[in-house]
């Protein structure tokens, strides 16, 4: 938000602060405003290099530089399954998809869960047939029949849903394998929901 | 029990008309607005706001007393237009206040009441009764209606609030990477079913800032403000927001400011 000369004058001696003090007095509220049941907790606040490259105000762009530093964090941090498959089972990757529990912390309680939801179905259309869908993100339908489904797409895949900043860096997705959100189990049980013929994802 | 039927009828209607309107989703801009508009011309909120009114004036608290001297910014019990220009800085406690910080100031100041034991009633559970700071802070606000939005910034108090509201809004963290600008940064976009607003634009931002505190279907209560902030941290993963806190303050500041010119017309419904 621009404000014009005239009315930094019409306020006086008061005016908007720098960006060093804005950063400091909103970092003071971060540390101050929230509670959490355990300290751990409490750290989902903190920004990594990553978040703190991305969180840019209104309009302002990234430069090169930090779009290629925000890629290279994010290929660093991919990790496989300790199996090496990365095609799991799509039968659980379709429950995933549609499940957006796990992790929420209300009441001064974590909501006890053995594994988060995947969320995908807050934010992409899925199977063609579901009206219950969000459109933040792009459409799914039909993923795995426009781009098959090879080894290379399979990597692909895992890796954009593990970490998609390697590929669009500061992209409104979650990083869901490198904020330890998803399992890299259940990213594999994903890919299969997105590429396996058998899939909803990919009915015609 | 009228109020839970009312809200059950809502609710029907609401799903009913999503689904009629789905086949159309992709030509019209707002396929759900005609749900939306019936639920809003028969808005069980309005029962809150007899009993807030009967909440400020009543004498209460162990200083037995009401809350008619209670200033929001215009002057002792001047509540006409006051909510339209909150939040603002206060000289008596030297900070930015919203409406509900404010609210707990006077039952504090005035009413003797403990301000843990009132904050941690504010939010009330879904299906009750709700809660007294939900009532007033429906009814003062009420006292606004058909009013613009005229929130400014002179002290330089408030001003670090709004450019703090601001980086607060755009700020990522957490495990779903996410600030508010990831849902709220677009137009004509939906959380599953539900639109999201879209607050890096006027019209939208003014949609916000004048239909709280709101009448929400799926609880069957009235809504802050305060408590649509901590229910969007909750669904982020993030820690719990602290009711009436100064971060809490900042992007209400932010988005009241760029809001302004809305007409206040409370208690908004929402699904």
């Amino acid at each position: 938000m621009v404000l014009g000369a005239p009315a930094l004058i019409a306020a006086g001696c008061a005016t908007f602060p720098d960006s060093a003090t804005t950063q400091r007095i909103a970092e003071k509220m971060v540390s101050e405003d929230f509670t959490a049941p355990t300290p751990a907790l409490l750290k989902r606040l903190v920004q990594d290099r990553s978040q703190q490259i991305c969180s840019k105000i209104g309009d302002a762009r990234l430069t090169q530089e930090e779009a290629a530093e925000v890629v290279k964090l994010a290929r660093a941090s991919i990790q496989y399954p300790s199996s090496g498959k990365l095609v799991g089972n799509w039968k659980i990757g379709d429950d995933l998809a549609h499940d957006g529990a796990g992790d929420r912390i209300q009441g001064g309680r974590l909501e006890k869960r053995k594994e988060n939801g995947g969320l995908c179905q807050n934010c992409h259309a899925l199977a063609p047939d579901e009206i219950n869908v969000g459109n933040v993100g792009p459409s799914l339908t039909g993923y795995g029949l426009q781009r098959g489904n090879s080894e290379a797409i399979a990597k692909l895949t895992y890796e954009r849903i593990y970490n998609t900043w390697a590929y669009s860096p500061c992209s409104n997705m979650p990083r869901l394998g490198a904020t330890r959100h998803l399992t890299p189990e259940q990213i594999t049980h994903m890919v299969a929901y997105l590429l396996d013929p058998a899939s909803p994802i990919n009915k015609r | 029990m009228p109020t839970a039927r009312a809200g059950i009828a809502a609710i029907l209607l609401a799903c009913l008309a999503a689904w009629g309107a789905a086949p159309a989703l992709a030509q019209s801009g707002d396929p759900l607005g005609v749900g939306r508009k019936m639920l809003a011309e028969d808005n069980p909120g309005d029962l809150w706001i007899e009993q807030g009114k009967t909440l400020f004036h009543q004498k209460r608290g162990p200083k037995n007393a009401s809350l008619e001297q209670c200033d929001f910014g215009l002057g002792p019990g001047k509540l006409v237009g006051a909510t339209a220009r909150l939040p603002r800085y206060f000289p008596d406690t030297d900070s930015v206040q919203d409406l509900e910080s404010r609210l707990l100031t006077c039952m504090v100041q005035l009413q003797g009441f403990n301000r843990d034991d009132i904050v941690k009633r504010a939010i009330s559970p879904a299906g009750s009764n709700g809660s007294d700071v939900e009532a007033l802070a429906l009814y003062i606000t009420s006292r606004s209606n058909g009013m613009k939005m005229n929130v400014s910034l002179s002290h330089q108090k408030e001003y670090d609030m709004y450019q703090a509201g601001e980086y607060l809004f755009y700020r990522r963290s957490g495990q779903t990477d996410f600030a508010c600008v990831q849902c709220h940064g677009e137009a004509n976009k939906r959380i599953r079913l539900q639109d999201l607003i879209h607050m890096t634009d006027q019209k939208g931002v003014q949609e916000v800032v004048s239909t709280w505190p709101a009448y929400r279907g799926a609880h069957f209560v009235v809504r802050t403000m305060q408590w649509r902030l901590y229910d969007c941290f909750w669904q982020m993963r993030l820690p719990e927001l602290k009711y009436a806190s100064d971060a809490s303050i900042a992007l209400t500041t932010y988005l009241h400011y760029q809001g302004n010119g809305a007409v206040i017309t409370v208690p908004g419904f929402k699904r």
